[in-house]
């Protein structure tokens, strides 16, 4: 027979306490765990929906990387372009202002302002096909006159430009300055912006920077001005096309226009 | 383990993390070659078009992410533990993607970029843990003591 006395009234309340804040904590825990598998549902979700944005805006498709324009709107890497303008001019010789075969029978000779936007659009979109398809074959030699009458800055990198000639990589530099283009005389025309470009080109900054300092880079500038009044150039890019040694005529095209550049350039070849 | 473990792992995974997306963003502005062991080709993969996310370098958008992580783990509040998993997850899965890129399109790989991705993965681990298990409900800045 047990001799344990009965719970008293108070020891039976306080157990029914303790047994009443057990339940609450336990449904307390269970409330936090069904909220955190719903909050992790919603995170889940946002992340899959915010991934997807950034892939799509990345844009990443092998087609947008054989396209130019595309290239040029994100050019990436190290320096905008660089790689682009490498691509584009590997293995064609390329001698001051010249690209190409000297002995070509078609000339391209093209008057643009580093600085001004319609020639960069030239370059960026029309040039490469330009350069496939007739100076990479030998049939078209390409001449650089670089006019520098947008401003300083037009200037600033117009000597650059000459010195990049000097190394013969004048090709590589306006290519890649094109695709770091600035506003219009806002400065940006740098030592330090000259020599991310210089580096990208493949030109030696060191030399260029004191050609660059010298009169003699000048020269080139005051040349493609005389030839620009010469040959009655009215605003840039003027492209001229002609026979070697021939009569230049310009090209009256939109500059982003790929297929008037290649008919100009195919109706010179019919007749060389 | 502990959520005072994790969070502590989580801090030193995202400190390497920041120190590799650093690294890299300052190759990136600076315009020179990364070191590339592991016969990768870093050069390749930073210079090809998936090397930015609408023109800012993903270096750089990496380096925000983790110090945005970081943040969230000093951080004692609920939101703090849901903005960090959200950021680890996206990292992680457009980590993923960015390897997909390097192996099957850009055909190179960048040991920085794949230590990257790893760490991302693991945070992504943690931080859906802490937000799943940290054991005190944040609502209201309840001071957190885990």
């Amino acid at each position: 027979m047990s001799t344990d006395p009965r719970p008293t009234k108070q020891e039976r309340r306080d157990a029914a306490r303790a047994a009443r804040i057990e339940a609450e904590q336990a449904d307390a825990a269970a409330g936090l765990r069904r909220r955190r598998l719903r909050t992790l549902l919603v995170v889940l979700g946002a992340a899959a929906v915010l991934v997807v944005v950034a892939i799509i805006v990345s844009g990443g498709s092998s087609d947008s990387a054989k396209s130019r324009p595309a290239a040029a709107q994100k050019a990436s890497g190290a320096i905008p372009g660089q790689k682009e303008s490498a691509e584009m001019l590997a293995g064609i010789p390329q001698t001051g202002i010249y690209l190409g075969n000297p002995a070509a029978p078609v000339r391209v000779v093209e008057f643009a302002d580093l600085q001004c936007p319609f020639c960069r659009e030239y370059s960026l979109q029309v040039l490469p096909q330009l350069v496939q398809d007739y100076v990479r074959s030998g049939k078209v030699r390409m001449e650089f006159r670089n006019l520098s009458f947008l401003g300083k800055d037009s200037v600033t990198a117009g000597r650059a430009a000459a010195a990049a000639a000097e190394q013969d990589k004048l090709w590589n530099f306006v290519d890649v300055f094109y695709f770091n283009q600035g506003e219009e005389n806002s400065g940006y025309v740098t030592p330090s912006f000259l020599q991310r470009i210089e580096k990208a080109a493949g030109v030696d900054s060191a030399k260029a920077d004191a050609f660059a300092a010298s009169p003699d880079s000048q020269k080139p500038l005051a040349e493609a001005d005389a030839l620009a009044d010469q040959v009655k150039v009215q605003s840039t890019p003027t492209i001229l096309v002609g026979k070697r040694g021939g009569k230049l005529t310009a090209v009256q095209a939109d500059p982003t226009d790929v297929g008037a550049f290649k008919s100009a350039i195919d109706g010179v070849l019919g007749q060389a | 383990m502990t959520d005072r473990r994790l969070r502590q792992v989580a801090i030193v995974l995202t400190l390497i993390g920041l120190a590799v997306a650093a690294y890299l963003t300052y190759v990136h502005y600076d315009g020179i070659q990364p070191v590339c062991g592991l016969g990768g080709d870093c050069e390749k993969v930073q210079t090809s078009e998936w090397a930015d996310l609408a023109g800012v370098p993903v270096a750089l958008l990496g380096l925000i992410g983790y110090a945005a992580i970081l943040a969230t783990l000093f951080v004692d509040r609920e939101e703090a533990l849901v903005a960090g998993a959200l950021i680890a997850l996206v990292g992680f899965g457009f980590s993923a993607y960015l390897t997909y890129r390097e192996l099957f399109s850009i055909d190179a790989i960048c040991p920085w970029c794949v230590a990257s991705a790893v760490i991302m993965t693991l945070l992504a681990i943690i931080m859906t843990a802490r937000l799943l298990r940290a054991p005190t409900d944040y609502r209201g800045a309840i001071p957190y003591v885990g």
